[in-house]
């Protein structure tokens, strides 16, 4: 059985190795070993479920009087998470994105964010990846409505590394904090990164027609798809990592907007009011009169099954599908003189 | 400070209510006044606090679920020495102040802001949850009106704190009859509460709110399950000119205070 410290391969000390030996888990199985793991040297650490926990989940093996399974009372375990932490505790409250951020919604804000409480509410299921379960189990607006509370710091992980180092951040920082995970991608980002902090962007990459912002499992493996296809056609890209989304690293937005032409916002998220929205914001902020491309879900709900990847291409959220649209974006100009291909196209 | 009876603070508790009515944006008179008894017992019988050191770790825990009555609260702890009394009346609602007309946790003595409704068993239970798992034996009292008992999230908290067998939490629903908007049984009724309280594995009693000596023997029954104690109040209790029919809200003028100051048998300067 998988466990945080399998083959001797420890999640904390070695967690590239760690995550190297455990190939098939996604994000949200990473996260659940990881605050195991976290919980070996935190003893105020609590975790709080609301039946959607899981068969074997290894901080239910590995501390159970810490482990509480609330039952389906989602409102009500927010509440609790909140007066747990105010004797001490630090509680991690985990169910599904639409039962956390929208259903307990105003939990999480008066509990959580008018508090300050250090609650970690950490939900999977994030975007569309509740896929064929339908709307229900979609989240399309969390973003926007828990990057609007007053002190609320919102953050998405991208892969599974990022998923160890935000959760170990979390622990750390006093304060309420929304994690937000989806439910099936194994996004492994190979190459080499900057260190991981929270409230600060990371470019993954350099470049100077497109600047590419992304956040999360879909976001930032699609931006980087898209930077790579567009590069074969002479077109280069700054692919920047906005992993915390509150606080926003307004700086690195307008740096990569300075050194690129355009700007293009990628994420599994309403269009309105998440990444695209912060983007845009920052941008008209300060003038620079930049055109934003937001990538995202199209403010619509999606009524008929599909399998998570067909609903993605559904809004556009599909490598080929954006390098098109990109390529018909970016000022002409400049454009004629990189990539003649992609003009004649 | 010398041995002030229950009576008596509730006496001063009530007078000071009726002062902040009389602030230029008023408050929650009826239901601040109907609570009053509950207030005195937890703060003068039952709870442990040390109102120069309101973190003090091994104090018991008051929660107002319903928040709106934060005149009632202010006033209670005022008389119980957590805050001043003529800086509360002074600055209740006023601009920059900590006493918001919903409870307000910047206000020392207070747990956590309220008064959006439905929040107050959730707290309690997870106070009384933290404080067990830290092998700690803080008690929790969470008043919620009768009114607020409409909430849903109120109904999973309490499915919680059976299932947990939380002894050391204790519900006082403030019984008075009335909400926002009129009676609470011709809105939504609250009929049969004890039992459904009692159907949800809680330790149920029916009391007369305003009865000390009954409220305290309620509160300090021991008990190996939450414990609920429903008390029958009226709004507007203990001022003698509202006859038990308090407003919901008011804003006094100089006379209405004066009149209501002297149905209590205080006479004013």
């Amino acid at each position: 059985m998988t466990s945080p410290t399998s083959n001797g391969t420890d999640l904390l000390s070695a967690p590239a190795d760690w995550l190297r030996e455990q190939p098939g888990l996604s994000n949200r199985q990473v996260f659940r070993h990881t605050l195991a793991r976290l919980a070996d040297a935190e003893e105020r650490l609590v975790l709080l479920e609301a039946d959607l926990a899981g068969g074997g989940d290894p901080f239910a093996a590995r501390h159970p009087a810490r482990f509480i399974n609330l039952g389906i009372c989602e409102a009500a375990m927010l509440d609790i998470a909140c007066g747990m932490a105010a004797t001490g505790h630090v509680v991690f409250a985990h169910t599904f994105a639409p039962f956390g951020a929208l259903r307990a919604c105003e939990q999480v804000r008066l509990g959580m964010a008018y508090a300050q409480a250090n609650v970690k509410l950490v939900c999977d299921y994030g975007g569309l990846s509740g896929a064929f379960f339908g709307p229900t189990h979609h989240a399309i607006e969390d973003l926007a409505l828990l990057r609007a509370m007053p002190g609320m710091m919102v953050v998405s992980p991208a892969d599974g590394l990022e998923t160890i180092q935000a959760t170990r951040a979390l622990l750390e920082h006093d304060g309420p904090v929304y994690l937000r995970l989806g439910r099936n991608r194994v996004t492994r980002m190979e190459d080499a990164r900057p260190a991981f902090a929270l409230g600060r962007a990371m470019c993954l990459r350099e470049g100077s027609d497109v600047g590419l912002v992304a956040h999360g499992e879909v976001g930032v493996s699609i931006a980087l798809d898209v930077a790579a296809r567009l590069e074969a056609q002479g077109v280069s890209s700054r692919v920047v990592n906005v992993h915390t989304l509150k606080p926003f690293d307004e700086e690195a937005i307008l740096d990569t907007a300075e050194r690129t032409r355009l700007l293009v916002t990628v994420e599994e998220h309403s269009i309105l009011g998440g990444l695209g929205g912060a983007v845009c914001e920052s941008v008209a902020t300060h003038g620079l009169g930049r055109r934003v491309l937001r990538a995202g879900i199209q403010d619509r709900y999606d009524s008929t099954a599909g399998s998570h990847e067909a609903l993605l291409e559904r809004h556009g959220l599909e490598a080929t599908a954006l390098v098109e649209k990109i390529l018909g974006a970016l000022p002409r100009p400049r454009l004629a003189a990189l990539a003649p291909a992609a003009r004649r196209g | 400070m010398a041995q002030v009876s229950l009576d008596e603070r509730a006496r001063r508790i009530r007078r000071t209510i009726l002062r902040l009515a009389a602030t230029p944006t008023g408050c929650h008179l009826g239901g601040s006044l109907s609570m009053v008894e509950l207030l005195v017992v937890l703060l003068g019988r039952v709870m442990k606090f040390r109102p120069q050191e309101p973190q003090w770790e091994e104090r018991d825990s008051l929660i107002l679920s319903k928040g709106h009555a934060a005149a009632g609260l202010y006033a209670a702890l005022a008389e119980f020495d957590f805050i001043d009394t003529e800086e509360l009346v002074q600055r209740y609602n006023s601009d920059g102040s900590p006493y918001t007309g919903h409870v307000n946790a910047a206000v020392p003595g207070v747990e956590f802001p309220t008064g959006s409704l439905g929040h107050g068993v959730g707290l309690g239970v997870g106070l009384a949850l933290g404080h067990r798992l830290r092998q700690r034996t803080n008690r929790v009292f969470v008043v919620c009106g009768d009114g607020e008992m409409g909430e849903g999230s109120n109904w999973e908290a309490l499915q919680v704190a059976a299932q947990h067998r939380l002894s050391r939490l204790t519900l006082l629903v403030d019984r008075n009859g009335g909400q926002n908007d009129g009676p609470t049984e011709a809105i939504l009724s609250q009929a049969q509460l004890v039992e459904r309280l009692r159907a949800f594995g809680w330790s149920t009693v029916e009391v007369d709110g305003h009865d000390l000596e009954a409220l305290g023997t309620a509160l300090e029954a021991p008990s190996d399950a939450p414990r609920a104690i429903v008390a029958h109040t009226r709004k507007g209790a203990g001022v003698p000119m509202f006859r038990g029919k308090g407003p919901h809200y008011a804003t006094f003028n100089a006379e209405q205070l004066r009149r209501a100051l002297a149905s209590l048998g205080e006479v004013t300067p």
